[in-house]
């Protein structure tokens, strides 16, 4: 049953991160980036490293990605 | 796709030249690999023990890399810096419209919440999964919330110049008492019993190291969201 579970997360890791990189609008690919980070926030949490997972939940899937939205408003703004 | 038009010959070969030595590496590693590689940290979590963490990933982190730790908070702090120098002018204008009325309300519930939640994190780091810099993102995130929805809400300089250079300074000072104590930076000069594991005072210096690394992060990062948002636009 883990092992499904495992199998599903990475597999959806691996269709989100390919989804993120055709985008067209570069804000799509962030909402998408922070889906790979919850993914690896579970399997993190899966393979005993609470540690990691609260910090990928933290800097990798939310607060990089809010830095990376303000970065884009501010070049949306420039151009 | 034209492959030749898109990607260039030098990159191409650079790609080929890298993997070509990665591969080499690999085979080295491989064909001279140690028998007990498996067990290359059982000694240091041996170690472990004798600090009285319940948590051994902070015992790792604060204690046995802990100047690995402060050359971390080096790092972003001159990534604050820089950002404060690139961004920084003093005619602040940004968000022109005025927030969501349900954002402007519910961040003021959340705001406690949430940085009731980094507190408890950043001092129960030597207990449970998490720390210092876990705690200190959390209240950058809260402080973020509030910047998005309060158009007149700024971060006092002086509050952040203050608990940054304190939370800097304290964490040199007690490397430099365990120096003077123990022989060693960052020596656990405070009493530290085995049977007090699990407890909230235990662990010597360990957590009072993690609240330190807590309140530099949050106020550093504080300052990195605020440098974003407050930016103007003649910069």
């Amino acid at each position: 049953m883990i092992g499904f579970i495992i199998l599903v997360t990475f597999i959806g890791i691996v269709i989100v991160a390919f989804s993120a990189i055709i985008q067209k609008r570069l804000s799509d690919s962030i909402i998408l980036f922070m889906g790979v980070g919850l993914g690896s926030v579970v399997l993190f949490f899966i393979f005993k490293a609470p540690d990691v997972a609260l910090t990928e939940a933290v800097i990798g899937a939310g607060i990089s990605s809010l830095i990376f939205l303000m970065a884009l408003k501010h070049l949306g703004e420039s151009r | 796709m034209n492959l030749k038009r898109d990607l260039p010959t030098s990159t191409l070969s650079g790609f080929a030249l890298s993997g070509l030595l990665i591969l080499t590496l690999l085979n080295i590693l491989l064909q001279n690999m140690p028998d007990n590689i498996q067990t290359a940290g059982n000694e240091l979590l041996k170690l472990n023990a004798n600090e009285g963490v319940a948590n051994a990933v902070t015992t790792v982190v604060v204690y046995f890399r802990g100047f690995d730790t402060l050359g971390e908070i080096a790092v972003l702090f001159i990534a604050s810096l820089g950002l404060g120098l690139m961004l920084h002018s003093n005619t602040r204008c940004d968000i022109k419209a005025e927030s969501n009325f349900m954002l402007q309300t519910a961040s003021k519930l959340l705001f406690p919440i949430i940085l009731l939640f980094g507190i408890y994190v950043m001092i129960y780091g030597h207990l449970s999964p998490g720390g210092g810099f876990q705690g200190g993102v959390i209240i950058a995130s809260g402080v973020l919330l509030l910047l998005i929805s309060h158009k007149e809400f700024e971060v006092p300089h002086s509050v952040i110049v203050a608990l940054e250079t304190f939370a800097g300074v304290s964490y040199v000072l007690i490397g430099l008492i365990g120096l003077l104590v123990l022989d060693t930076f960052l020596g656990n000069f405070l009493p530290h019993d085995i049977s007090q594991m699990g407890m909230l005072i235990s662990g010597g210096i360990i957590p009072i190291i993690y609240i330190i690394v807590g309140i530099k992060v949050g106020s550093e990062m504080s300052m990195i969201v605020q440098n974003l948002i407050k930016r103007s636009d003649d910069v």
